[in-house]
């Protein structure tokens, strides 16, 4: 795992500190600085799902991963735009699908949510293990 | 695509209120805190779609999200019983192995997703050098800074929507339905599942030993023919 990710690192950081590159990117912020707030976003996600014990809030945290994927949509179809094609807004209409589904997954969860909280009175995913064992 | 001036600043300002408030949203103790900074969260992340030219979505993001999902989210933080966690005699996390476990594994996720997106971005320059340096502002309509032009962001969304996804869209009106017949017969409760004769006979027969009144509203076999 680290040989993979030391020269990514390195990478990284080299590529960060050639002169003037990083100024001109923070400046002038393109289609890269907009992947790269979706990338921490979609990561603060992840880490929500992963840690917390409430199921209330991992729905928040997959609603946070959806606007994420959202906000790369935009980026790229903002992108396609400025290559010269106005009408390039597939990932507008993209994004308008994913707002749907979420939408329909956040009635649905919530919805076992409460049925959930209805038999077993309680919303810590750590004792909800019916199918365990 | 490039942002520049006034646009770059709100950028900035727009992109670090979003992740501050996703962080807390994950790190608040309190579920209503939570649901709180997750709409502060997607109201910055709004004003980016703005930043980026897509008005439409960025109008529909704050009806449907804010508007709708989250009041969806507090209610059911309020039907819920959440005083445990926030008096502080709960743990919010699961335990210490697996946060650690979790944390080292985001750690990975956020450098591979940054080493992607750079390696990514510089080859789609190479690729095609002159979209990102320049062709610039000029040859666009103006985005929602609404300096000079109008936009027409909607019409052209609206447009592609009816016309090349036409079905996907019937497809999602479908789902909505699906969406909403679901919700409601999870939600329902126990004394309405057996007002509609929704429960199997021996389940009925326990709960009825339990709560005498489930009795009162069960439909006698007359009323069901």
């Amino acid at each position: 795992m680290m040989t993979l990710f030391a020269p990514a690192l390195i990478f990284l950081f080299q590529e960060e500190s050639r002169t003037g590159v990083m100024m001109n990117s923070i400046k002038n912020p393109d289609l890269s600085r907009f992947l790269m707030i979706g990338a921490l976003l979609f990561v603060i996600g992840v880490g929500g799902v992963l840690t917390r014990r409430n199921i209330i809030v991992i729905f928040m945290s997959i609603e946070l991963i959806l606007n994420a994927a959202n906000l790369n949509f935009i980026a790229f179809s903002r992108y396609l735009q400025a290559t010269g094609n106005l009408n390039a807004v597939a990932g507008q209409v993209f994004s308008v699908f994913v707002i749907v589904v979420a939408a329909a997954e956040a009635a649905i969860g919530l919805g076992i949510v409460i049925a959930l909280y209805r038999n077993k009175e309680t919303i810590w995913i750590d004792e909800i293990d019916l199918l365990k064992w | 695509m490039v942002l520049s001036g006034w646009e770059a600043v709100f950028f900035w300002i727009f992109s670090i209120a979003a992740i501050f408030a996703g962080l807390l949203t994950v790190m608040a103790r309190n579920a209503v805190h939570s649901a709180l900074f997750l709409i502060s969260s997607l109201v910055s992340v709004a004003a980016l779609f703005v930043l980026a030219g897509a008005e439409f979505i960025a109008g529909v993001q704050i009806l449907v999200y804010v508007g709708g999902v989250m009041v969806l989210f507090l209610f059911v933080i309020m039907l819920v019983n959440v005083g445990a966690e926030e008096r502080g005699n709960q743990p919010i996390m699961n335990n210490p192995r697996q946060v650690t476990i979790s944390m080292v594994f985001c750690l990975l996720l956020v450098l591979g997703l940054l080493f992607a997106v750079s390696v990514g971005y510089r080859g789609l320059q190479k690729k095609n050098p002159t979209s990102a340096v320049q062709i610039n502002d000029q040859t666009l309509v103006a985005g929602g800074t609404g300096t000079s032009n109008m936009t027409r962001d909607t019409e052209r969304v609206g447009n592609s929507l009816y016309r090349y996804a036409a079905l996907p869209f019937e497809i999602a009106s479908v789902l909505l339905l699906v969406a909403i017949i679901g919700s409601v017969m999870l939600a329902r409760t126990l004394k309405q599942e057996a007002a509609v004769d929704d429960l199997a006979p021996e389940v009925l027969a326990a709960e009825t030993e339990r709560e005498p009144e489930l009795a009162g509203v069960t439909p006698t076999a007359e009323e069901i023919e």
